[in-house]
């Protein structure tokens, strides 16, 4: 990417210094959007369905006013997400997600992903949940498109911590129990776990037509880390301790991660997930319209 | 190979620091936390195990710098096999020519023995002759030549001072460092005991040095001698002398001799006495009647043994008018000159006479008939007569000055120039110097009472020989050109102190009245080796002169003038004429403990010969082949700054990969 379109992105150590999420959700969102020619069904939920005519009790907004002018009758602009898509945002708050190398943890970065996520969903109108895991469930916000879903998944957003391992297992069971509506399902994570046991993990939410799409997350430092000299590293989520020499960290390990990388994606495209790799270091904005214009070309 | 400091062997304790630095210290110090370990595998990881592999020559290098280091300072050494030849090592024929050696022909054989000894050196073998009495001198430098090394043993005579074997010692370790080779001495003498130093350790020799000895005599030898003789140096006026000796045998079987006092080679009394067998007896003459001026006396046993030398013993006495001391006083103070005329005049050892002076009427008196002068308290001393007194002990006469109310108004002693300052009220006597001679014998003054005095504020030419109790002086000790000054900071009456009605006032009276007087002096029967002062001071403007036994002048020229002392090394009578322009007759006889001729034991000397190297002597002209300790520690500094080289070459390499690796 030239230096210089990098430059009109927001650098993520920038984002961390905006203290409300809601400004850090409409900062990133509307950043991406600029730089594109603006499109109103732009968005997870972009296929339109019909117009539909206005009935008392519906909201003004979604009133087609060219329609209007033209017959003088009030149509709503109905989309097909706005009937049968619902977006539910997992984010992993294991603690392996607070690592960071520099000035954003992962967690951090994934926070901003989610409200930018959420954000993006609450103009589509879209349905919006969020569930905060990491062993266990940690927070859980219904799916709505009700007036203030928007703030009650920033403030889920903003108050969550981390915890200790993560753990697919559970919470994904209990998320299914909980989605009785298709839709999509967006999970942010750092994957630290084998390919094959990601994806058995979380398969079953496709199985009811859920679209899966996977963020992951990781910081520069896990992908090439610097060892000035031989260290004992400590597990954050386990507290088991290794001694690891420069000499690995620099060729071995670095093998090793990029195999999983590929492993990940392979796999998450062969169970049909959508796979997005997100380094931290990476301008938020600029990857969301990325993988939101990849996404509009493959649909 | 061995260590000669292997305590510090336990420096290896720090080769365990690299061994830390390299396997523990790293990563035990810098704990990361990692957001997972999945991709990490524990059986690559151990940083030990990597480190191990990564950096043992660095490892080696450090731990063989270390033991290096380590052993360097343990300086280690390898016994070497070292071929010696005759070349390298010097001779030294040393023979004893002590007083002891004059016994039958010991002389003849110990030349005998040096010379059988010479004989068998090789052609090329380096010796030095060196005689040994009291000290030792070297009759030869290292030479090769033979007819020097035996012109110089037929030189050797036996003479009358004695031996010390701890001075041979001395000598040797000089020659041996100066030489810088090895020595081999042979040691040529009677080895008497007596001849052994107090402390053994005066008798080590140098690591280098082998020691031989060759006996010469019989260390049963019976011999008898006159040990002892007590007589007076000085008889005055019309009194008679009296001479008591002590005749001693040593391993001699009990005996009977014939003891002679003779007086300016006659004889003039004679006794038998018994000597129990290894024993002593006492023998005296009395009231025997000596002309004026200086008397050669002589005590002698007969019939002669072997060492006749000590069979006599010569003796000194001098019959002289007793000497005039003049007492300077002030019109006022007569009590003090009546006090210290009472108390000197009391004593018929002293031979002085006090003539008793007014100071006004003294400065057309004739000072050189007194002994010394006394002056009484005094501050207004005519300045002629100060002067005359100043020129009178720069001359070598001697003055005692009192200290009393008339000085201390004055504020200064006449005569020195030292200030009086203050007053001291009710004062004992504090330190006294009993070693000085102006108050040996003179005791602790004890009970004396200082009513008043004056604070005296001494010079730093002035010797503080007395203090009060508050450490002020008391007695001062000054030296003006030959003469001499005490200065007493009190008068020599009553109306300052009771010390004049204390008998201690006796004895300081008549000490300190010799001491100016000169007759302190050091006996005029002396023994062997003693040394005579000459002068008093640097004054070379009157010379000295010493006569020996055998009528000859012993002093050149330059040594007339110059020198301060001369030893007295034969036995006989010296006259002396000091630069003060005083004459004495010294009468010199050899120290008996030479008389004794017992041997010291076998186990002695052989611990003695054990403190050099042990083992025997090289035969001359032959090459030897002995073992060295060899120092290495050197070599082991020298390899330890190569590993460091090459240390410090693989740190920065290691230092550059791992740079590049960050």
């Amino acid at each position: 990417m030239p230096a210089e379109l990098t430059k009109r992105f927001l650098d993520p150590a920038v984002l961390a210094e905006i203290s409300s999420l809601d400004l850090v959700a409409r900062t990133v969102v509307e950043g991406f959007i600029a730089g594109l020619h603006r499109s109103p069904d732009f968005g997870f939920s972009q296929e339109f369905a019909e117009y539909r005519a206005y009935t008392p009790g519906d909201d003004l907004r979604h009133v087609d006013w060219n329609v209007f002018a033209r017959t003088e009758r009030a149509y709503l602009k109905r989309y097909r997400g706005e009937t049968n898509t619902e977006v539910m945002v997992l984010l992993d708050a294991s603690a392996s997600m607070g690592f960071a190398s520099g000035a954003v943890s992962k967690f951090d970065y994934s926070k901003f992903l989610a409200s930018a996520l959420v954000y993006l969903a609450h103009l589509q109108r879209d349905s919006t949940g969020l569930v905060v895991f990491h062993d266990d469930v940690a927070d859980f916000v219904r799916p709505s498109g009700r007036q203030g879903q928007l703030m009650r998944l920033l403030h889920a957003i903003d108050r969550a911590r981390l915890g200790k391992r993560t753990n697919f297992s559970k919470p994904f069971f209990e998320l299914q129990q909980a989605l009785k509506r298709r839709g999509i399902t967006v999970l942010i994570s750092d994957f630290f776990e084998s390919a094959e046991n990601i994806v058995r993990t979380v398969e079953p939410l496709r199985f009811r037509g859920n679209q899966l799409v996977l963020f992951h997350v990781l910081d520069r430092g896990e992908l090439e880390p610097r060892l000035p000299q031989a260290a004992l590293l400590i597990d954050m989520e386990t507290d088991e301790a290794i001694e690891a020499s420069p000499e690995y960290a620099r060729t071995e390990y670095r093998g090793r991660i990029g195999a999983h990388l590929d492993h990940l994606r392979s796999k998450a495209h062969a169970a049909g997930f959508e796979y997005f790799f997100l380094p931290t270091d990476r301008p938020l904005d600029e990857a969301l319209r990325e993988y939101f214009t990849v996404r509009r070309h493959r649909i | 190979m061995g260590l000669f400091a292997p305590w510090f062997l336990a420096g290896l304790i720090a080769a365990g620091l690299p061994l830390w630095l390299h396997l523990l210290r790293q990563y035990r110090e810098n704990p990361q936390r990692f957001s997972s370990l999945m991709f990490f595998e524990r059986r690559l990881q151990s940083s030990t195990k990597r480190r191990r592999l990564q950096y043992p020559m660095l490892l080696a290098l450090r731990l063989a710098l270390l033991a290096l280091l380590v052993l360097a300072f343990a300086n280690p050494f390898v016994r070497r096999m070292e071929r010696e030849t005759a070349r390298r090592k010097l001779t030294v024929i040393a023979v004893d020519r002590s007083f002891s050696m004059r016994y039958g022909d010991n002389m003849q054989r110990a030349k005998a023995e040096a010379r059988r000894i010479i004989g068998q050196l090789n052609g090329s073998d380096i010796a030095e002759v060196i005689a040994l009495d009291s000290r030792v001198e070297a009759l030869t430098r290292p030479e090769t030549d033979r007819n020097i090394l035996i012109s110089a043993i037929d030189s050797i005579q036996a003479g009358d001072l004695a031996s010390s074997f701890g001075e041979l010692t001395r000598a040797l370790r000089v020659i041996g460092e100066n030489a810088g080779m090895r020595l081999d001495v042979y040691f040529i003498s009677d080895m008497q005991e007596s001849s052994m130093p107090a402390d053994f350790a005066d008798l080590r020799l140098g690591a280098n040095t082998f020691l031989k000895l060759h006996c010469i005599g019989d260390s049963g030898a019976p011999n008898w001698a006159v040990e002892t003789v007590s007589a007076p140096t000085h008889i005055y006026g019309a009194g008679q002398a009296r001479v008591s000796a002590t005749i001693a045998g040593w391993n001699t079987p009990m005996a009977s001799r014939r003891v002679s006092l003779l007086l300016n080679g006659k004889i003039i009394a004679s006794k038998e006495v018994s000597i129990p067998a290894n024993g002593r007896a006492g023998i005296e003459f009395l009231s025997f009647e000596a002309p004026y001026g200086a008397n050669r006396g002589e005590i002698r046993i007969e019939p002669h043994d072997p060492l006749p030398n000590d069979d006599e013993v010569p003796f000194s006495i001098e019959r002289a008018d007793p000497r005039k001391v003049l007492f300077l006083y002030q019109g006022s103070r007569s009590r003090e000159a009546f006090y210290y005329k009472a108390a000197m005049e009391s004593s018929t050892e002293a031979g002085l006479t006090i003539e008793s002076m007014f100071a006004e009427n003294a400065a057309g008196a004739d000072l050189s008939k007194y002994s010394f002068v006394v002056l009484g308290d005094d501050g207004e001393l005519d300045q002629v007569l100060e002067r005359k007194l100043r020129e009178y002990v720069r001359r070598g006469g001697g003055l005692l000055i009192s200290i009393g109310p008339s000085v201390e108004r004055a504020g200064r002693v006449p005569v020195t120039g030292d200030r009086v300052a203050g007053r001291l009220d009710q004062q004992s006597p504090g330190f006294l110097d009993g070693q000085h001679p102006a108050l040996a014998g003179v005791g602790r003054l004890e009970n004396v009472q200082f009513f008043v005095a004056g604070r005296l504020s001494s010079t730093p030419d002035a010797r503080v020989i007395a203090r009060f109790a508050d450490a002020s002086p008391l007695v001062l000790e000054q030296r003006i050109g030959e003469g001499r000054v005490l200065t007493f900071d009190s008068t020599l009456d009553n109306s300052t102190s009771d010390f004049c009605l204390h008998p201690s006032f006796l004895p300081f009276v008549v000490q300190t009245g010799r001491f100016l007087a000169g007759s302190d002096d050091a006996s005029l029967n002396v023994t062997t080796g003693t040394p005579v002062q000459l002068r008093r001071g640097a004054d070379q403007a009157t010379a000295a002169e010493v006569i020996g036994p055998d009528g000859k002048h012993e002093l050149s020229l330059a040594q007339a003038t110059k020198s301060r002392d001369f030893n007295l090394d034969r036995e006989g009578f010296y006259e002396v004429q000091r630069a003060d322009g005083k004459r004495l007759l010294m009468a010199v006889h050899s120290d008996r403990r030479e008389s004794d001729l017992r041997r010291a034991s076998d186990e002695t000397l052989a611990l003695w010969r054990n403190t050099g190297s042990t083992g025997q002597p090289a035969q001359s002209g032959q090459a030897k082949q002995e073992t060295r300790p060899w120092n290495l520690w050197r070599y082991f500094l020298f390899l330890a700054l190569l590993v460091a080289l090459v240390e410090s070459v693989f740190a920065s390499r290691y230092l550059r990969e791992g740079q590049k690796a960050a």
